[in-house]
């Protein structure tokens, strides 16, 4: 199931939320629409965390996180590391990290079992990923981007990577991630795909402007109606091909 | 205009009598309006020279911009520049754009023309009228375009109505006899709005809609009917419907009406489709029996079925039945036609080297096992069993959206969301419990942690195992071998030597900033100075000598006057007021020593010169009289013209200010 929405106009939703399979936050904004879009999905299952990182908004790009944990970088103030911790079950792991690289969200990207990180974090944090989120680390670029979260989305089902990712790439990720991958796009052509969608095992939202093509590859590739990845997408090839060649 | 595929949006093209004034209005407003015949005459000239140009400019750039805004024909796709072609007739499009090109060379000629000979005007008169001229031929000549002017207007307005055709996208087009059913087609598969009457060309332009199908957007164009007759007969109207048909890389979708209730026969509709079928090379073309509420394919006799069997030959014609009507079969002709021509279209994409571009996009990389761990997905229960959200239903669970709306509603003031209702706590009564964020000087979410002394003990433990294990303690036993030895010994020396140039350098340096007495201004005593002779080799008896005799007469002078001071001071005492000394009669006056008065002031000595220059470097008085007469010679000619010297070039004034400039009442130039 994916929905798509946008936040005060902003179609970057990836940037002010964070979706796992445990637990969502979301920026706080003027008005609860944002936040209620999430409710409407996902009340009564996981908890939904208004909350600011550092004072900023930008939550989704400043923290890491999966079902064992949550990773927020060291602006997070003592404050908002109460109110987190509040919220969120205890089987959650919260931990503040020291690292230079402080958009966590955009050098991190993970499912609960495997992460993919920026090349130069620091080893520290490497160890602390690991123990925390549960999951094996491991150094990877995307399409030779460095910024290995702002450019892919995964969950424990699939996982959609930057549109320029090369097919031997997709293969060696895949096998690293041990989840069926795709290379496409959000919100109509934009590569950037850690901004333009949060995703986990069982939904999917992603930015307003993004197209039907692009949500049922989404939808495919996350496995949110319950079918296989392959078969959709190759049901779907002659589209595809019709659309971007 | 953004909305035709490679049409620009074009400013609307005024009428030749509008233009005239827009374009003199502005010269009007933009070019200054005062002049006076009094004015220097090149000003009187440059004020109208600037009217003429600014009037040419005005009619450059407008006409200029019309010229650059319409399409150029041979630019276009080929499908919209034939269809604009059809439409408005190339030749003569060609040649309204062409007759603004001229009239726009033909006005820059004028006001060259005018130009050059303002320059020659005499008079502020004379120049208004040539201004006037200019202007006033600028204006017929615009007059004179008044036909391509409406021309081109005309042909903006209908090009602004086109419909956005992209002639690239799928495309779907609907051709076939008047009234067969191509527009309520049309209606029925997309949300256009096609008009539908029960007569022959109801339909008389292109029309586009648009629809969904295979998550693609595709366009679909309706057609005007076309008869059976020879291209050349073919009216605009029709050629609308061949134009697309030529141009378009589409599926056609040709219709036929079996019942004849349009009022052809199934003779002359197949007899149609055989006359345009060239144009259908290269297209997946599917035959599309409409009505079939009426009459089905199967219900033909014969005859008529044998016509509709030489079209059916052709095996790369599909046929698909349909009623508008019934709305029967509608769907499947939707269906078979976008599938042929996607299959189409990804062949032709296949065979093109784009598709290297898009392989990894339609490759789903699935992983290879690397070890055995399981990584299942983790849904929780409660998804499965959850009620879909819907926006409609009046028993929708409550979100914060709501309570914020209904507070807006209520007026009860600003909703601020309540982020610590959902708080996941031992007991629930702590929710809104305030907490210190400092307390006794000290920040209290440093000390959260209950077990935070127990466990700064168990480091601290852990540190005086480590401690006791010698894990800090350096090995100083380790031998260094001759080699690290020799290593260190030089990198010792290097350290010194640096340190040494280091500082000399520093001493250097360090003097360099204070302020030093420049050598000639120190005052040197005479034995420092003799020793300092001595210690080099001279011998500064002569020196010492003299330095002893000026000392001498040093004192005598002070003891003089010493002595004189005393004198005077008896003097004034006894009353004599007469304080004018005359000193010139003194022994020895010093050259620099002033003379000191009574009361104190220096006079010089003597302020006569004690040679006479004149007649320096002259022996004989004959020879400094020719000099005088030749320096009184030279100075004739600069005396007459009243100059100082031939250096002199002052230029006084010749034209008085105060007897040229005004009004002249009194009086003329020469005389007031």
């Amino acid at each position: 199931m994916a929905v798509r929405t946008q936040f005060e106009n902003s179609t970057d939703i990836g940037v002010f939320s964070k979706l796992t399979n445990a637990y969502c936050l979301t920026a706080l904004a003027s008005s609860t629409n944002f936040y209620s879009v999430f409710e409407s999905e996902l009340s009564d299952v996981i908890p939904i965390v208004h909350t600011t990182i550092g004072g900023t908004r930008i939550v989704g790009r400043l923290t890491a996180g999966n079902r064992h944990g949550l990773l927020v970088p060291s602006t997070t103030t003592d404050q908002e590391l109460q109110h987190l911790r509040n919220s969120l079950p205890p089987s959650v792991a919260i931990q503040r990290i020291e690292e230079r690289l402080s958009a966590l969200g955009n050098v991190i990207a993970c499912n609960d079992y495997v992460a993919l990180v920026h090349p130069d974090i620091d080893r520290e944090t490497e160890e602390i990923i690991a123990d925390t989120l549960k999951v094996e680390v491991f150094r990877q670029t995307v399409a030779s981007n460095v910024l290995v979260g702002s450019y892919c989305a995964l969950s424990n089902q699939g996982g959609l990577v930057h549109p320029k990712t090369s097919r031997s790439e997709l293969d060696e990720l895949s096998s690293l991630l041990q989840v069926p991958l795709v290379a496409g796009t959000v919100n109509r052509g934009s590569e950037v795909i850690g901004a333009g969608l949060v995703v986990n095992d069982w939904c999917a939202f992603t930015g307003l402007d993004t197209t039907a093509t692009e949500i049922s590859v989404i939808e495919a590739t996350f496995r949110l109606q319950g079918q296989t990845s392959a078969a959709v997408i190759n049901e779907m090839r002659d589209s595809l091909i019709d659309h971007y060649a | 205009m953004s909305s035709v595929a490679g049409l620009q949006r074009i400013t609307p093209v005024p009428t030749s009598s509008d233009f005239i004034d827009i374009v003199l209005n502005a010269t009007m407003r933009k070019t200054p309006t005062v002049i006076h015949k009094n004015f220097k005459i090149s000003r009187i000239r440059n004020f109208y020279m600037r009217k003429v140009k600014f009037t040419q400019d005005a009619f450059d750039e407008k006409l200029g911009k019309i010229i650059s805004e319409f399409p150029v024909l041979d630019n276009l796709h080929p499908f919209l520049s034939s269809l604009l072609n059809v439409l408005y007739d190339k030749n003569h499009y060609k040649l309204a754009l062409g007759q603004i090109n001229t009239a726009r060379h033909l006005i820059s000629q004028v006001s060259k023309d005018y130009n050059r000979l303002l320059k020659f005007g005499d008079s502020l008169y004379r120049c208004k009228q040539l201004k006037k001229a200019a202007l006033g031929r600028m204006a017929t000549i615009m007059r004179r375009q008044k036909d391509p002017l409406a021309y081109l207007e005309q042909v903006r307005q209908h090009i602004s109505r086109l419909p956005a055709i992209d002639p690239n996208t799928r495309t779907l087009l609907i051709c076939g006899y008047p009234n067969v059913g191509k527009s309520s087609f049309v209606n029925k598969i997309t949300r256009a709005d096609v008009d539908v009457q029960p007569y022959a060309f109801t339909t008389k332009s292109l029309f586009v809609g648009h629809m969904d199908y295979k998550y693609l957007r595709w366009q679909v164009i309706d057609t005007p009917g076309v008869l059976d007759h020879p291209l050349e007969e073919m009216n605009t109207i029709e050629m609308q419907s061949i134009t697309a048909l030529a141009h378009l890389r589409s599926a056609v979708l040709y219709f036929m009406d079996l019942s004849e209730q349009c009022g052809y026969t199934i003779e002359a509709q197949c007899k149609l489709f055989h006359s345009i079928k060239p144009l259908f090379t290269n297209k997946p073309t599917i035959l599309v029996i409409n009505k079939i509420d009426i009459v089905r394919l199967a219900d033909l006799s014969d005859e008529n079925r044998a016509f509709v069997q030489t079209i059916l030959d052709d095996k790369s014609v599909t046929v698909v039945e349909a009623s508008t009507y019934s709305e029967e079969g509608v769907m499947d002709v939707r269906n078979v036609s976008c599938d042929a021509l996607l299959a189409h279209r990804v062949e032709q994409k296949l065979k093109g080297n784009r598709i290297e571009m898009v392989a990894n996009k339609i490759h789903v990389a699935v992983p290879q096992k690397r070890d055995d761990v399981e990584r299942t997905p983790f849904i929780p229960e409660a998804v499965k069993h959850r009620v879909k959200y819907d926006k409609e239903d009046p028993n929708r669970r409550k979100l914060q959206r709501d309570e914020e709306q209904e507070m807006e509603l209520s007026g009860m003031g600003i909703y601020s969301a309540d982020t610590k209702k959902d708080y996941i706590l031992a007991d629930d009564t702590w929710k809104y419990d305030k907490i210190p964020e400092f307390l006794n000087g000290k920040n209290v979410a440093d000390f959260i942690d209950p077990d935070i002394a127990e466990k700064l003990e168990a480091l601290e433990r852990e540190e005086e195992a480590l401690e006791a294990q010698g894990f800090y303690a350096s090995d100083e036993s380790e031998m260094l071998d001759s080699d690290e030895e020799e290593f260190q010994d030089a990198a010792d020396q290097i350290r010194k030597k640096k340190a040494s140039i280091k500082k000399i350098s520093q001493e250097k340096n360090h003097l360099q900033n204070r302020p030093i007495i420049p050598r000639k201004k120190r005052h040197v005593t005479l034995s420092e100075f003799t020793t300092g002779m001595r210690k080099s080799g001279h011998d500064p008896l002569a020196l010492e000598k003299r330095a002893a005799r000026l000392m001498e007469g040093k004192k005598e002078a002070w003891e003089a006057a010493e002595a004189r001071d005393a004198v005077a001071a008896q003097a004034a005492a006894e009353g004599d007021m007469d304080v004018d000394m005359d000193m010139d009669g003194e022994a020895r006056p010093s050259k620099s020593k002033p003379i000191r008065t009574k009361s104190g002031m220096a006079v010089s000595a003597s302020r006569a010169p004690r040679s006479n220059r004149q007649m320096a470097g002259l022996a004989t008085t004959g020879q400094s009289d020719k000099a005088n007469e030749l320096r009184d010679f030279a100075q004739r000619l600069p005396n007459r013209l009243a100059k100082a010297s031939e250096s002199d070039r002052h230029i006084p004034i010749t034209r008085p200010k105060w007897m040229l400039a005004g009004k002249r009442k009194g009086g003329k130039t020469e005389r007031r």
